[in-house]
């Protein structure tokens, strides 16, 4: 090795040079990135089940007034008009991407933003779910669905299930919050809506497939 | 604009090929193709490992930075390493203690072979032995292997910190070590008469 | 360092190591821009086994059993792929240098305090543990550290602190093999 001294004024200028691209580019302003999801990357978001908020949350918040959360019925208006949980939009799936005369979409001011949390919920969990991928590849931030959907939210808030005899203290204090809710939201007197009755949508395909091209 | 080529079109194999003799070039002329000099950096009289890597990976990492800030590349089209957080750590472990042992890793023995040396094609031998070995007894360990995957998921996410924040402190560490151990191998190596 | 041994041609000096590394990070920024991917050298290592599996025991290397059945499924030829090339690269660049720096030389390195064999031995030891290693890693110290360190990857830098962390750690129980 040739060099002994190792404080040497090329060092300097090139250790300069490195902190002071570095620091460069610290300073330069961002880019704007709103792109949209690549569909590898989709893929790796859809296998993520932190999007899932369970009924009993929902439930919570709603009881709660939490302001910050806020639901999204995406079925038909018809629908919506015949029942929607308390606080609720409509805002019907096929209608998502509908743009008004200059050309933006109506919608994007609600489901583009990070200050409320969007909890979308449909009869079952499946067209919640489309709205959800579909959000997601333009890589909208802060959007849930809410797991099992209205009729879930029947079997569980409205009328609950009285656990077994053998049940843990847990299980009956959720039992307890779910009749005081059942209470809340008017309960016993709702009809179930229709089941969902499509078939598991293209999304659940090829979860197997393990991308190992590429690297070393 | 890059990427420009797929990595399975032909040209992307030329490239590679050329990209090859290049990493293999430079390894050789820096000292990479000696198990001495190599291991020098567990030891502190040869800390060329260190300064060639980690100069590298800034060089490398400022590098892409500008490019995407100059519109040449998109970065979220490159490939980034998944995390499996299991297999990551043993996998590095096990080359830790590999390279002490054997004072190479396979690039080095490749550009060392190359040039003559005998210690570098049995560590290849050795290498080839170990993957082997890993497909052998594959189903013992395909579950841990495939478990803990977080996905391409960046440094300075994981830090929560900003990226470019990131990369400065990077190079300052970086440039730190390097003065640290420019000093510690003046030291040692100057005690030593042998090497 | 240098070999002291009185040849025809004395061999020239290592390169500067931090030109080289700026030298070895702009060949990694290129392979980015050009290829989408960087660095690799076990890769090539993984699939070369996998193609001589794939001839000689097919049955094995195309059910699930194998770690390289994603190599051969649908009957690909794992050599078709821009690692292989790459290091068959590396081979020539590294004959090159060693080539023009007069360093090429048939021996077998080891420190003056051990013997021939016993740096053999730990060759082909250390070889194979880190055969393993870098097959659990998903790569070695070029694609998965350094490449990883490149596009700021969580992986790299894990992989490359475990590799300095343990190799640290260990280096004392080996230290009679270098110094």
């Amino acid at each position: 090795m040739s060099d002994t001294r190792i404080i040497k004024k090329r060092y300097i200028f090139m250790a300069s040079v490195f902190i002071g691209l570095a620091l460069l580019l610290v300073i330069l302003p961002k880019k704007s990135t709103s792109k949209q999801l690549k569909p590898e990357q989709l893929l790796l978001q859809i296998n993520d089940n932190n999007r899932y908020v369970s009924t009993d949350e929902v439930a919570r918040k709603i009881i709660a007034a939490d302001s910050y959360m806020q639901l999204i019925d995406v079925r038909s208006p018809g629908e919506y008009a015949e029942f929607h949980l308390k606080g609720a939009i409509n805002i019907p799936i096929d209608s998502i991407f509908n743009k008004d005369e200059k050309g933006n979409y109506v919608y994007e001011d609600i489901l583009n933003q990070d200050i409320k949390t969007n909890v979308f919920y449909s009869n079952g969990t499946v067209y919640a779910n489309q709205v959800w991928i579909l959000l997601k590849r333009l890589n909208y931030k802060n959007n849930y669905v809410m797991k099992g959907g209205l009729n879930r939210w029947i079997e569980t808030v409205i009328r609950p299930k009285r656990p077994p005899v053998t049940a843990t203290v847990n299980e009956m204090a959720l039992y307890n919050f779910r009749k005081a809710a059942s209470m809340y939201f008017g309960g016993g007197s709702v009809a179930a809506p229709a089941e969902d009755n499509t078939p598991a949508p293209i999304i659940k395909k090829k979860a197997g497939k393990e991308e190992e091209e590429g690297g070393c | 604009m890059g990427p420009l080529f797929n990595a399975s079109d032909e040209w992307s194999f030329v490239i590679a090929l050329v990209i090859g003799i290049a990493f293999g070039y430079l390894l050789e002329s820096a000292g990479f193709s000696s198990s001495r000099k190599l291991a020098g950096v567990f030891y502190g009289y040869d800390f060329v490992v260190l300064q060639v890597f980690f100069t590298a990976a800034i060089t490398a990492a400022i590098g892409l930075l500008f490019f995407e800030y100059f519109g040449w590349i998109d970065l979220s089209d490159i490939w980034v390493n998944r995390f499996y957080t299991g297999s990551a750590i043993l996998g590095g472990a096990l080359m830790g203690i590999g390279f002490v042992i054997g004072g190479f890793c396979p690039g080095t023995s490749a550009c060392a072979s190359a040039i003559g040396k005998i210690d570098a094609m049995l560590f290849l031998g050795g290498f080839i032995i170990g993957v082997i070995l890993f497909d052998a007894f594959y189903p013992l360990y395909a579950g841990f292997y495939k478990a803990g995957n977080q996905g391409p998921v960046k440094i300075y996410e994981s830090l929560g910190m900003d990226r470019e924040v990131f990369l400065l402190l990077f190079v300052i560490v970086a440039i730190a070590s390097f003065v640290a151990t420019g000093y510690i191998q003046q030291k040692i190596s100057h005690k030593s008469k042998k090497y | 360092m240098e070999e002291i041994k009185v040849q025809q041609h004395t061999p020239r000096k290592y390169m500067n190591p931090y030109l080289a590394g700026v030298l070895l990070g702009l060949v990694i920024l290129f392979s980015f821009y050009l290829t989408r991917e960087g660095l690799g050298a076990s890769g090539a290592f993984k699939r070369g086994v996998a193609k001589v599996e794939q001839i000689i025991i097919p049955a094995h290397v195309n059910s699930e059993k194998s770690a390289f059945y994603h190599y051969v499924k649908n009957g690909e030829d794992p050599l078709k792929n821009r690692l292989v090339y790459m290091i068959i690269g590396v081979f020539i660049g590294g004959f090159l240098s060693g080539a023009i720096n007069h360093r090429l030389k048939l021996k077998l390195e080891h420190s003056p305090k051990i013997t021939s064999k016993t740096r053999a031995i730990a060759a082909v030891i250390g070889g194979a543990i880190f055969g393993i290693g870098s097959a659990f890693g998903r790569g070695c110290t070029s694609g998965a550290g350094l490449d990883g360190m490149a596009v700021l990857a969580t992986s790299g830098f894990v992989v490359v602190g475990m590799i300095f962390g343990v190799g640290y750690l260990v280096a004392w129980f080996f230290r009679k093999l270098w110094i």
